[in-house]
């Protein structure tokens, strides 16, 4: 084994391909992009909006099917043609920027629906491992509430035990702070804290900087499509090797310091 | 001549099979409308089919329909369509199912796609995410539309006498209508009545429904 969760090779996903209308532009979101991801792996995508990292991290889930390029799970290559993806995706857990929980479930009905339908777990099992998972988020408190019920820090922890109650082989977190109010930020990053603590795979893009310096091994500086720079975070905070980083770090220390 | 009373009593004796006709099609409608209107908008090679049928159903008047599958059909396939209770359901289903195609329609652009794509995040194939997550929520967000689709198949099942047989409330209305001395009024009236009265708390309890539901779920 090579301890390799996740692989992407030359990733390259454009937009609007097949468009006809003519005033939407071909935007080429993800160019060839490679990343290796082990496990145990913590690494941080961070870069301007807009670049097209959201839409990296759903070709990684095969949300988007890549238009190039191979995405491996272990050793399964998931871009072949044939591929059961939706066994795939059972193994990773992706949690969205805008939560999306399903609606018409309660927080209890969101975690388990996956154990149920999709790794066909007895019901008691499921309801057990659901209730574990909310407790591991700590929103114990809104197991019988519905999303529409729950305020947006709720809800995200919710997102996160949905994705983490299948003991998926990774998860990936598309800027799961960025849709929530300030003050409701804190609690979801003190859960993702504690993910990192048991070694929970991530790849999370995010912009939280004190977060990314405490638990990040890797930070991931994305730009137009492409990894721009690649390092530790002390690399980023001190002296980034190249321009855009530097100037886009400058700008979002002074913001978050502000 | 009939007291009105007497009238009344007739008429009623039409309600069962006014509403069992008028459900019976509405549910043959919700199982031909859903899955339909879940074909057009993911599997669009087939849309076209689904398009046809939906414009011829929606585009004849059901009274035409049921005399041409009743007396043009009839006589060539008694089995089944000699059957005055089946060509009634038959077509008022399949007119429903046209028309809930649509309302469901645009209940599943409504519910969002994102829902679908949380669902095949968790690892459910399209089918289960339609079946688990789109299907609650879109009978939840056509509930207006539904109520009216009910409110249309109780007034259309009037036109059943059409193809005679069927002692719904219509058809008791003109019976009661040639009785000397050929009351033209009476009769018409309570039928109205009752038409209203079979609608209307319906119609009315499921919007009520919907929409308490649609708050608590945040549609």
């Amino acid at each position: 084994m090579t301890g390799i969760v996740m692989e992407a090779k030359n990733v390259y996903k454009t937009y609007g391909k097949n468009s006809k209308k003519a005033d939407i532009k071909q935007v080429e979101a993800v160019k060839n992009v490679s990343l290796k991801i082990r496990k145990g792996d913590i690494k941080l995508i961070f870069g301007p909006s807009g670049s097209g990292k959201s839409t990296f991290l759903r070709c990684l889930a095969m949300l988007d099917i890549p238009d190039a390029g191979e995405i491996y799970l272990g050793d399964e290559c998931l871009t072949k043609p044939g591929v059961d993806l939706n066994k795939a995706r059972a193994r990773i857990g992706f949690v969205f920027q805008h939560i999306y929980l399903f609606r018409h479930l309660t927080a209890l009905g969101n975690v388990e629906l996956a154990l149920r339908r999709v790794l066909k777990l007895p019901k008691e099992e499921a309801r057990e491992r659901a209730l574990a998972a909310l407790a591991e988020v700590r929103v114990t408190d809104c197991v019988n509430k519905y999303p529409a019920q729950m305020s947006g820090g709720q809800a995200q922890r919710v997102g996160i035990a949905r994705a983490l109650a299948r003991n998926p082989d990774i998860i990936l977190l598309d800027e799961p702070t960025s849709a929530l109010d300030p003050e409701l930020t804190g609690e979801v990053i003190d859960t993702l804290r504690d993910l990192a603590k048991e070694g929970t795979t991530m790849l999370i893009v995010s912009h939280e900087m004190p977060f990314a310096r405490d638990v990040a091994e890797e930070m991931i500086f994305y730009d137009e499509g492409r990894i721009v720079e690649t390092g530790s975070p002390s690399l980023f905070f001190n002296a980034p090797n190249t321009d855009r980083a530097k100037k886009f770090m400058d700008r979002i220390i002074k913001r978050t310091t502000r | 001549m009939l007291e009105v009373w007497q009238q009344l009593i007739l008429l009623l004796e039409g309600v069962p099979l006014t509403l069992s006709i008028s459900i019976l099609s509405f549910l043959i409608g919700i199982a031909i409308g859903l899955p339909l209107a879940f074909i057009r908008v993911y599997e669009i090679e087939v849309g076209f089919v689904v398009d046809a049928y939906e414009k011829i159903f929606r585009g004849i008047p059901e009274i035409v329909l049921m005399l041409m599958f009743f007396f043009g059909l009839g006589p060539f396939f008694p089995f089944p369509f000699n059957n005055a209770f089946f060509v009634a359901v038959f077509i008022m289903g399949l007119r429903s199912g046209a028309n809930q195609s649509q309302i469901y329609r645009g209940a599943i652009r409504g519910v969002g796609d994102e829902q679908m794509i949380a669902g095949q995040s968790v690892g459910l194939s399209k089918w289960s995410a339609i079946g688990h997550i789109m299907v609650p929520q879109v009978f939840t967000y056509s509930t207006p539309g539904l109520g009216s689709e009910y409110a249309l198949l109780i007034k259309d099942s009037a036109y059943i006498y059409v193809i005679g047989g069927l002692n719904e409330i219509m058809t008791q209305a003109i019976r009661i209508k040639s009785i000397p001395p050929y009351d033209v009024i009476t009769p018409f009236v309570l039928a109205a009545i009752l038409y209203i009265v079979l609608t209307f708390p319906i119609a009315f309890s499921l919007d009520r429904w919907g929409n308490r539901r649609k708050k608590k779920i945040g549609l």
